[in-house]
């Protein structure tokens, strides 16, 4: 170990230990690169991922923008944080307000010349009409949004900013990290340890492909010392104290954030499970194993000591995003019961129809998400998708049931809301058994099992 | 998903005595003990030390016949932990259930939206305890008349003494049918409710148990299977059966055969021509008499019921089949004319 990485090292356990607690946080880490002849004492990179996910925050803002007259200008500048690398682009989400000042106000502050268009999964998403790949999807999707407004087509009931958002954090972040850097970078050739990750760089290979795929999970560096409800209220913009970490009365975007599916997992931890601790603990685990071999190629063993804690990564991460579908099931559910009750009374149900299209839109966008991992999903896939549909059942029993040559959605069926209610408890019931389920959130049958358990289960066979 | 160990085991063993929805419950079991008591003393003119003598007797409780009861208790706590998790559960009754009332019904249903979630609870207690009591009724009638059923439901009669604990001598094929039975009726109850009134639904419970049966065990429900014979009022006995109204149904004789199937309700039995008021001074026999050589062993308990119930099955399907193969008897008349018409000497 070098006299400066040495430093490094006690300059991190002196962070540590004047930070606001003695949890450990996800770098700095030294420079283990051979040779490395440069000023930079910090290997811990993933600037990309952290500007990736303020590029998806704000297309899904611009998602919800369309007024019905701006179609044009608005598609463009969804485009141009969808697909674009120009210079200059604004940060939308997160801003700054009074009491949660942000540090950056440029996507390039944190890293330049990224987009979202060239990692998003290349697979054919079958929860979309007409095998689209994942780009085809969301800019399909972008295309519709710019027309909506609000975001909102009450006549097919979807919701842009939720569905191409839900969809993009499964297309492009979860897709990235367990099929790309968790997966085939893991390999012993693939980028590997004593070699930098490109030239000149200070960061080997393995170093930076695992800094990757932990940026896309969207945790915070010193997620550890959160519990779940503050990692959450970070992502919220509610509590600037616990956020900014190094003190210096701002939050960085690329360090001190709670984004996508670190943010979901924080909600489900809300319920009793620890995906966020669980999933951030392996990333940190894993990357300390990577340094420790300071600059050297890992041995088979070690490598299957990473491939295990890449695994612990993507079931805990998979399970994220299915209790995320599963608790929006049950979110549909609630609204089709509300809207029955309005449309049977004869009230307005505009409001209540709304807040179906925006649940409906989460729980699609989750569902498809699953389907980006780079794994067949076989009969629960199928399972799903036909339970799910392509869109809401509407009022009138009508559902988007495909898209036509000219990509106008075409609208059939005759589905009873009883029976679509009936399809998400069906569903709620897949995902839990399917992918081990235990925050459940919204559970549409715990009022089942909270009675089973009150009555007691007996192996004893009493007679009469 | 149960798992078989020795601390499973222990707890469900220890759970039977210390778990207040259980029949055996030791506060049920003392205040049992107590209204014997007191019943022998008030009523029965006993000295209360003799009284306890004879609830207490060497020769009840260590008798070859409360020895069978405990090795079927525990016996059937190994078998019971690993076959009641694969069975058909609540849950997945009540789920059906609540399903299918969303597609017959188009929706979700919002019943008596005005009613205090009080007067539900009660509701659904009362009905659940009701329809649990009639399912009870049903189910062990046709133990009794299914002769297949009742080569499995004979292990209970078997006992020749009566003790709390003969409440759980009951083979495990007969204990299967208990959880199906249970998962059918509570599931039914939970969705159909669920459905109708949403999270109004709940429980009145004393102690973790439901209100009705916590008031059922407290006021005595395991001397049923006991030896002493209290009586109602004959007016009380009507609606509600008593300990000596189901110590008939375990009775040798003929007389008391198929009487008295009911648990707690005696209307069940009234509706349905099986009612037996209990008679002062009863002094009965238990058991199944002399047909079963040895009442209480392991074989008779736990095997004796598969072979006959095979024997049974065999003598329904082989006969039925035997019939089936052998050609129907060609009538004389027809015979001869046969005869005639072929020409045949």
């Amino acid at each position: 170990m070098t006299l400066k990485n040495c430093l490094v090292l006690a300059a991190a356990g002196l962070l540590a230990i004047s930070g606001p607690a003695l949890a450990e946080s996800y770098g700095p880490f030294p420079v283990t690169v051979k040779g490395y002849g440069g000023d930079k004492s910090d290997s811990t990179s993933y600037t990309g991922q952290a500007a990736r996910q303020v590029l998806h925050n704000s297309l899904k803002k611009l998602a919800g923008m369309g007024d019905g007259s701006n179609a044009a200008e608005i598609k463009s500048q969804m485009m141009a944080y969808y697909a674009g690398k120009e210079e200059g682009r604004a940060i939308l989400d997160p801003k700054s307000k009074d009491d949660f000042v942000v540090l950056q106000t440029e996507v390039d502050q944190i890293s330049k010349g990224k987009d979202l268009k060239g990692k998003t999964y290349k697979g054919v998403v079958n929860g979309w009409p007409r095998k689209m790949t994942g780009s085809e999807v969301i800019e399909f999707m972008i295309d519709k949004a710019a027309t909506a407004k609000g975001g909102f087509d009450p006549l097919t009931g979807y919701d842009y900013p939720q569905l191409i958002s839900k969809f993009a954090m499964g297309a492009v972040f979860y897709n990235q990290a367990v099929d790309n850097y968790l997966d085939e970078k893991l390999a012993a050739n693939n980028k590997p340890n004593n070699k930098p990750y490109s030239e000149g760089k200070h960061y080997t290979g393995k170093e930076h492909s695992w800094d990757e795929g932990f940026g896309y999970f969207g945790a915070p560096a010193h997620a550890l010392s959160l519990d779940a409800k503050q990692a959450y209220g970070i992502a919220k913009k509610k509590d600037i104290g616990v956020a900014d970490y190094n003190k210096d009365g701002k939050v960085d975007l690329y360090r001190e954030m709670t984004y996508a599916h670190a943010y979901y997992a924080a909600d489900a931890d809300k319920s009793g499970t620890n995906y966020l601790h669980t999933i951030f603990r392996a990333f940190l685990d894993g990357r300390k194993l990577i340094t420790a071999a300071e600059g050297e190629a890992l041995s088979d063993a070690q490598r299957a000591q990473l491939i295990g804690y890449a695994d612990t990564i993507k079931t805990n991460w998979e399970q994220v995003i299915a209790e995320a579908a599963f608790k929006y099931a049950g979110s549909v559910y609630k609204d089709l019961e509300k809207l029955q009750t309005i449309v049977e009374s004869g009230g307005d149900a505009n409001d209540a129809f709304r807040a179906y299209g925006k649940h409906w839109g989460e729980l699609k966008g989750f569902a498809m998400a699953l389907e980006a991992g780079g794994k067949d999903l076989g009969e629960v896939g199928v399972r799903m998708n036909r339970l799910i549909g392509y869109g809401p059942v509407l009022l009138g029993g009508g559902q988007v049931i495909g898209i036509d040559a000219s990509g106008d959605y075409v609208i059939g069926g005759n589905q009873d809301m009883g029976n679509y209610m009936v399809h998400m408890l069906k569903l709620q019931k897949l995902l839990a058994e399917a992918y081990s389920l235990s925050a459940r959130k919204n559970d549409a049958t715990a009022e089942l099992e909270n009675l089973i358990e009150s009555l007691g289960e007996s192996l004893a066979t009493e007679n009469d | 998903m149960f798992e078989l160990t020795a601390q499973n085991l222990l707890a469900d063993w220890a759970g039977q005595f210390l778990d207040p929805r259980k029949r055996l419950f030791w506060g049920y079991l003392g205040s049992a003990f107590l209204i014997a008591l007191i019943w022998m003393v008030l009523l029965g003119r006993e000295r209360p030390v003799s009284a306890c003598r004879k609830l207490l007797a060497r020769d009840l409780w260590c008798s070859a016949s409360a020895r069978a009861d405990y090795a079927v208790f525990l016996i059937n706590t190994i078998l019971m932990g690993s076959i009641v998790p694969r069975l058909l559960g609540h849950a997945a009754v009540a789920v059906f259930c609540f399903s299918l009332l969303h597609d017959l019904f188009d929706g979700r249903a919002s019943l008596l939206p005005d009613a205090p979630a009080w007067a539900i609870a009660a509701g659904f207690t009362l009905v659940l305890f009701v329809v649990d009591d009639l399912a009870r009724y049903v189910v062990h009638r046709l133990m009794h008349a299914v002769p297949l059923l009742w080569a499995f439901h004979k292990v209970h009669h078997s006992a020749t003494r009566l003790n709390p604990l003969t409440v759980l001598r009951t083979h495990p094929v007969e204990g299967i049918l208990f959880v199906l039975r249970g998962a059918l009726v509570q599931g039914l109850c939970i969705g159909i409710f669920v459905y109708g009134f949403g999270d109004r639904v709940s429980l009145v419970m004393v102690l973790g148990a439901n209100a009705f049966k916590f008031v059922f065990n407290a006021l005595g429900a395991n001397l049923r299977h006991s030896e002493v014979p209290i009586r109602y009022w004959s007016w009380l006995e009507n609606f509600l059966l008593s300990p000596a109204q189901h110590q008939i149904h375990h009775s040798e004789n003929p007389r008391h055969h198929d009487r008295n199937f009911g648990v707690v309700l005696a209307c069940w039995d009234r509706l349905f021509g099986t009612y037996c008021h209990s008679e002062p001074n009863q002094e009965l026999r238990y058991g199944l008499g002399p047909a079963v050589a040895d009442p209480h062993s392991l074989y008779t308990l736990y095997l004796l019921p598969f072979r006959e119930g095979v024997g049974f099955l065999h003598r329904i399907f082989i006969r039925r089949w035997r019939r089936q193969l052998t050609p129907p008897l060609v009538p004389t008349d027809q015979y001869q004319s046969n005869r005639a018409i072929y020409e045949i000497d």
